[in-house]
């Protein structure tokens, strides 16, 4: 099977604490972090620091769909940053899509975890997330068929890095139990490669 | 004093509780809370149902519109589902735009809807390209108490299964259109998906919480199901889960989707 190709090029923006251009086959990304920042009276928390995504679409105003993006890139920060060590205040992530081709929440995670590598922020620990698909054929593959009517359903999990438990799980369309565990152990296995990815890529620099 | 310890200590007030393999409300983790249903609720609506989980409460109404369909997708109506707020719900939401959480239920029921393939799209579809239905959802929260898309989804496919559509006759040369009142249709649904949310606290994983466990929780699921297959694993993120935990919710939510399936279709049955 192919792989996944990833590329990614780091510090792309100079305002930012952390920054990337992330891409993950056809699908790219530009995200960054301000952080820790002072953060808005009406958010800050007494015991820790309040994480604050935003979500751009390439084109046109931020829609429901983009809330829901923003929602799990949310939480899956909040689970990772070391959110008890900044009280009051906040950490801000942007993402900015740039190009579409099916793993757009995979490839945001990603950009985000690298980007808060980049920022050098505290963390629990590194997370990888991973898109595969479900095709007519029943037949579960990493790469996105060319033919989008190819797709009969998506899964999407995120991994953390100690001991690959899930820390997030996003679905599209309907499947039996048994192929919901095919992907799980797929896209773990294939979690591998994109932490080795990461490592490299903070090593290289 | 047990009120004030669980003002002062919420965490853990809900610990000690877990500890002794219950929760506050009585219930062990894997029992969830007695669902009720009441279809046709709204007259003036074109169909319509009221849900009540434990005790959350969620109305829905569905109002019919014609309307034409897209160009990129002409023999296709529309469902557009839209979940509501307002501040009479929580303390936690104010008048205004919808809040963040609005938005992302309105998604999520969007998504599951969507996965699910309840309802074929184009059995809206009245002429192509011309004329289609519009079913417009709408959902309103009137008490928040945990587990709001679980509720959602049971209103959403009960108002769907009570709608009745007049019987359109169209004449696409004259582009004139005769709504025939008196003979009605139902709506063709395949599938009753239902889902159940789950909340992590500590490595406890307990099925279709309050708001005050959600609030206490690192980490929510919510998983749907049609029949036996599986439509939307949702984890937004939060304290990680194992496998073992993930499938055990399954496993847990197959079980409550059938009593569900059951309760939508006995209620549709005292309606007729």
């Amino acid at each position: 099977m192919d792989e996944v190709k990833l590329r990614c090029e780091l510090g792309v923006l100079t305002r930012p604490d952390g920054s990337v251009l992330f891409s993950e086959g056809e699908t790219t990304v530009v995200a960054g972090i301000y952080g820790p920042v002072e953060s808005k009276i009406n958010k800050t928390l007494v015991e820790k620091a309040c994480v604050e995504a935003y979500f751009r679409p390439k084109s046109g105003l931020p829609g429901v769909k983009d809330r829901l993006n923003e929602s799990m890139i949310r939480n899956v920060c909040e689970a990772v940053i070391a959110v008890a060590l900044f009280p009051r205040t906040a950490v801000v992530v942007v993402v900015q899509e740039m190009q579409n081709n099916g793993q757009l929440i995979s490839c945001a995670l990603n950009a985000t975890c690298l980007a808060l590598l980049n920022s050098g922020i505290d963390m629990k620990c590194m997370y990888a997330a991973v898109t595969c698909f479900l095709d007519r054929s029943d037949s579960i593959v990493l790469i996105p068929p060319a033919d989008e009517r190819e797709i009969k359903g998506s899964f999407m999990f995120v991994f953390d890095s100690v001991e690959k438990t899930i820390l997030a799980s996003h679905t599209e369309g309907s499947f039996s139990i048994d192929q919901y565990k095919d992907a799980l152990s797929l896209c773990r296995e294939e979690s591998t490669n994109i932490f080795n990815f990461f490592k490299k890529a903070l090593t290289i620099k | 004093m047990s009120e004030q310890y669980k003002i002062l200590h919420p965490v853990k007030y809900y610990r000690d509780y877990l500890a002794h393999n219950i929760r506050p409300d009585g219930r062990e983790f894997d029992k969830y809370r007695p669902i009720v249903v009441n279809l046709g609720s709204i007259s003036t609506a074109d169909g319509s149902a009221i849900a009540k989980v434990g005790r959350t409460t969620v109305v829905c109404g569905i109002k019919a519109e014609l309307c034409q369909s897209k160009a990129e997708a002409a023999n296709e109506g529309f469902l557009i589902p839209n979940v509501e707020l307002p501040p009479l719900c929580s303390s936690k939401f104010r008048p205004g735009p919808p809040t963040e959480q609005a938005q992302v239920a309105t998604q999520l029921v969007a998504d599951i809807l969507k996965n699910s393939e309840c309802l074929d799209l184009k059995s809206l579809c009245i002429f192509p390209d011309k004329l289609a239905w519009c079913l417009f959802a709408d959902l309103i929260c009137l008490d928040l108490d945990g587990s709001l898309i679980d509720a959602c989804m049971i209103a959403l496919m009960a108002a769907l299964k009570s709608v009745r559509l007049p019987v359109i006759d169209y004449d696409p040369a004259l582009d004139n259109k005769q709504a025939n009142l008196e003979h009605r249709k139902p709506l063709n649904i395949t599938n009753i998906p239902s889902s159940t949310t789950f909340a992590k606290f500590d490595d406890k994983i307990v099925m279709d919480p309050t708001v005050d466990e959600e609030d206490l929780s690192t980490a929510l699921i919510t998983i749907a199901l049609r029949k036996n297959e599986l439509c939307f694993v949702h984890k937004p993120g939060g304290a990680s889960v194992t496998d073992e935990q993930l499938l055990k919710c399954i496993d847990e939510s197959q079980k409550r989707a059938i009593v569900i399936e059951g309760i939508v279709e006995t209620a549709l049955r005292s309606l007729q």
